[in-house]
């Protein structure tokens, strides 16, 4: 494990899209609770990148106007999470969440608290699936809601900022026929990717030797 | 531990703050319970610690709550319940009605344990102030977009309109219902400008003026409409809103006016082109003026020199006859005077046809058969045209008669077929046809019924230049000598003054066909010509006669040849003058007075005689027709120039018709 910090290997990157499933999965749990149907969430990619990758990443088809929630987090590793989607996309997900039956106006009036309540959700499912999986304790803050451009969401222009890389995952969510593409970011400094990458690594190791164990 | 739970729980600020407390310890047992939570879930603290939040609240077990409390004992998260997304717990208000209310779920470690914190925070009052703020916003926007006048109509990708205003129902005829979930095309014509400006703009395109298109109402009716449209997006799709202006009435005002435009042009144009024709038509009458008025000229002067040309001709025959009386008995000087009183004659007759195309010959209208005239006229018509040129004559037995001069009509034909004969130098056929004519006025003679006489040559015809001169006196197209270029002209006056009417017809080439019209005889007067009674010669006597003559020289000639009949003369200058001489040298037997004299004229002075002196018999002697016809019946009458026999016969006329 002599690679470069910022990247991650196959087998990390496999680990890590493994733990984000189990975290959406269970996301997709509790909001299949609260909506009542089929509710389908998966990560097809993780990869690690730098901020200002990460906020062109997030732009896709040049959709500027972004919507994130946003949760720090704190433990053996520490930075801020965010749940991204294009504005319009993000309406779209309240709409699937609280229902057809509800008027624009409506869906425009509620989607503060809904899509902070679902990112919420989506977030903490993630963060406590990997605080479980990697039997480590975190804390993590309540959700606020952010808008603007990639920029502004990994805040690429100023320094003081702690988290240097970013731990990019797509996410792709299907509730009610409708199918809603959005990002998950965990922006962290070196030492808490490191501080990742050695848990990970040893939750990877712990597994190789369960089943060669198991087959031993 | 519940010591540590006391640091936690235990002050005023914890039963103090406004919002629900609860805190929970690693079992999930309720070690803090605050006065908020107690007033709203009307639970004292007392009753509900040491139980577990599922003791207190059942319901709790079908909300996400627990899972969330265990997230934050185990993986340390923070939550947030929202009431829009949960049902939470059974909690109400003052007075009983539900609270509405979030909850925030966050670990709290101390040393020793690990607490769970639960917030339950009251949004009623949030919540009702946004319905309200957007009640009255939405308030404010419907008074707008309903009391519009103009329909507005909002369509999705799929063009089905997913919300109306209530104008629609005024200005469409349909109603909310019927149009919602409708695709915008039953409004609309097949093929309308507004689908193709829906299929090519989109949210980026700019703004377009609005669009024409005819608008199908409810009930079939169509109208028109400017529709302007807004592209705009939301929850990631597109919708249109088109408000429809309902320009009807402003098109068919347009449509009025430019029909108006449209018919005010026409019937200027009409006008103009009115104004044109009758233009031309004045222009064609006036030329014809012209035409007429030079004739009448033409008429008048020849009219005038004829005369004053036949009184010396008077003269001079009376002279001539009178000279030859008196040498009888020189053959020399007898041939002389024949060959003068020759010239004289023809003279004469030249003035006779000056005066037959001026209209003011002296006609002897009589009952003229043609059926026996014509063919009379055969012989002389042949020798007149020549052995080159064939003669056809069609007369048929129901051709009425006609009332005309017959010499004067003799004298036409004649002159029809030289003019026919001199067209036709290598020989043709010369035809003459009559027939009855019942509808002149339709070739423009001025009553019915006429007979008509067509005479035809099979000639080398005129052009139309010479035709136009064709009837102008003096004007001929035969060489210097050879004719008069009178015959046409003296024709043309003689129907004209037998109240007929003449034409010609003719084309290089194809020969001329001369028309004449002639006034057909009434039954009547056929009749009144059988009593022409042969007049008596009377015994030969000596008369007293009053001759009155303002020209000197034609008294004289006349005074000569009455002296000569073995009459006396007295003369009067002047009719004033010889009513004086009647009272103061009368009686005579007889008056013999010119017509056109100044003053008074000879007709008027003969009425005046009559008056005084009804027996004595009167001699009108004129130059041509000037006497209206019925009154010439009333005195004897002498047409001038006259011979000394002529002057014997008029004075015997008037002697035996006065006789009693």
């Amino acid at each position: 494990m002599t690679e470069d910090a910022d990247q991650l290997t196959d087998i990390e990157q496999d680990a890590l899209a493994e733990i984000a499933n189990m975290g959406v999965s269970r996301a997709a749990h509790s909001l299949r609770q609260m909506v009542g149907e089929e509710v389908v969430l998966s990560v097809p990619a993780v990869k690690i990148v730098t901020r200002q990758a990460a906020s062109k990443l997030v732009e896709r088809n040049n959709a500027k106007k972004l919507v994130a929630v946003q949760q720090s987090f704190e433990g053996p590793f520490a930075g801020r999470a965010l749940l991204i989607f294009p504005e319009a996309q993000s309406l779209e997900l309240v709409r699937a969440i609280v229902g057809d039956e509800h008027s624009l106006e409506d869906v425009i009036d509620l989607e503060q608290e809904a899509l902070a309540e679902t990112g919420n959700i989506i977030l903490n499912g993630c963060l406590a699936t990997i605080a479980n999986v990697l039997h480590r304790t975190m804390r993590m803050s309540l959700p606020s809601i952010v808008r603007g451009d990639g920029a502004r969401l990994f805040e690429v222009n100023e320094t003081s900022s702690g988290g240097q890389f970013v731990l990019f995952l797509y996410i792709d969510f299907n509730i009610k026929k409708r199918n809603v593409h959005g990002f998950i970011a965990l922006l962290m400094d070196l030492p808490s990717i490191a501080a990742l990458k050695d848990i990970v690594n040893d939750f990877v190791s712990g597994i190789e030797k369960q089943p060669s164990g198991h087959a031993g | 531990m519940l010591d540590n739970a006391s640091d936690l729980v235990v002050g005023p600020v914890f039963d103090t703050v406004d919002i629900g407390l609860v805190v929970l310890d690693s079992h999930c047992c309720i070690v803090g319970w605050n006065e908020w939570i107690a007033r709203v879930s009307r639970r004292k603290a007392r009753d509900v610690l040491g139980k577990t939040l599922l003791e207190v609240f059942p319901e709790v077990q079908h909300t996400r709550l627990t899972e969330v409390i265990d997230d934050s004992f185990r993986a340390g998260s923070s939550s947030i319940l929202t009431h829009t997304l949960n049902e939470l717990l059974p909690l109400q208000g003052e007075s009983g009605e539900p609270l509405l209310h979030n909850i925030v779920v966050r670990p709290v470690s101390t040393v020793h344990a690990s607490y769970c914190l639960l917030q339950i925070t009251d949004v009623t009052v949030a919540v009702t102030r946004e319905r309200v703020l957007r009640e009255r916003q939405n308030a404010r926007y419907h008074a707008i977009v309903d009391s519009a006048p103009d329909a507005i109509v909002t369509i999705d990708d799929n063009r089905n309109i997913q919300w109306v205003n209530g104008a629609v129902d005024d200005v469409l005829g349909y109603s909310h219902a019927e149009l919602l979930g409708q695709q915008i095309d039953i409004l609309l014509e097949p093929g309308s400008p507004l689908l193709q400006a829906l299929a090519q703009t989109s949210v980026d395109s700019k703004a377009e003026n609005a669009i024409s298109v005819v608008g199908r109402h409810k009930h079939g009716k169509s109208g028109y409409f400017d529709v302007s449209l807004g592209h705009w997006r939301a929850d990631q799709r597109n919708f249109v809103t088109t408000i429809w202006r309902d320009v009807t009435e402003r098109m068919e005002a347009d449509a009025a006016l430019r029909d108006a435009r449209d018919a005010l042009q026409k019937s200027n144009e009409e006008l103009e082109s009115r104004v044109d024709e009758r233009t031309r038509e004045r222009e064609i009458a006036l030329q014809q003026l012209h035409e007429s008025q030079k004739m009448e000229s033409i008429g008048q002067l020849t009219g005038g020199v004829a005369h004053d040309f036949n009184n010396l001709l008077a003269v001079i025959l009376g002279s001539l006859s009178l000279l030859k009386k008196a040498v009888p008995d020189n053959p020399r000087v007898s041939r002389l005077l024949d060959r003068a009183i020759l010239g004289a004659e023809r003279g004469a007759t030249l003035t006779t046809r000056l005066l037959a195309f001026a209209r003011r010959q002296e006609l002897k209208v009589e009952f003229v058969a043609l059926q026996k005239l014509i063919p009379e006229m055969l012989d002389f018509l042949r020798h007149s045209v020549g052995p080159n040129v064939v003669i056809h004559i069609e007369i048929l037995p129901e051709v009425c008669a006609v009332e005309v001069d017959a010499n004067q009509l003799e004298l036409a034909l004649i002159n029809l077929a030289v003019n026919a004969r001199d067209a036709m130098p290598q020989g043709g056929t010369l035809t003459i046809a009559c027939h009855n004519e019942n509808h002149g006025t339709r070739v423009g003679l001025p009553r019915d019924p006429f007979v008509c006489i067509t005479v035809t040559d099979t000639g080398e015809g005129m052009s139309a230049a010479t035709l136009a001169r064709a009837q102008e006196p003096f004007f001929t197209t035969k060489g210097v000598g050879k004719g008069t270029g009178l015959g046409l002209s003296m024709v043309q006056g003689f129907t004209a003054q037998s109240g007929g009417a003449m034409r010609i017809g003719s084309e290089p080439g194809k020969g001329t066909k001369v028309t004449l019209w002639l006034p057909r005889a009434k039954e009547s007067s056929a009749a009144a010509r059988e009593e022409t009674q042969p007049i008596q010669p009377a015994e030969a006597r000596s008369l007293r006669v009053l001759l009155v003559d303002d020209d000197i020289l034609v008294s004289m000639g006349a005074a000569d040849m009455l002296l000569d009949l073995g009459h006396s003369v007295t003369e009067a200058q002047s009719g004033s003058y010889a009513l004086k001489v009647l009272e103061s040298d009368g009686p005579f037997d007889v008056v013999v007075t010119d017509y056109a004299m100044p003053g008074m004229n000879g007709f008027e002075l003969a009425q005046r005689i009559k008056a005084g002196h009804p027996r004595l018999p009167i001699v009108l002697a004129t130059g041509y027709a000037e006497l209206p016809a019925d009154r010439s019946i009333e005195f004897g009458h002498l047409s001038k120039p006259y011979t000394s026999k002529d002057l014997a016969a008029a004075l015997e006329k008037a002697l035996v018709a006065r006789r009693p």
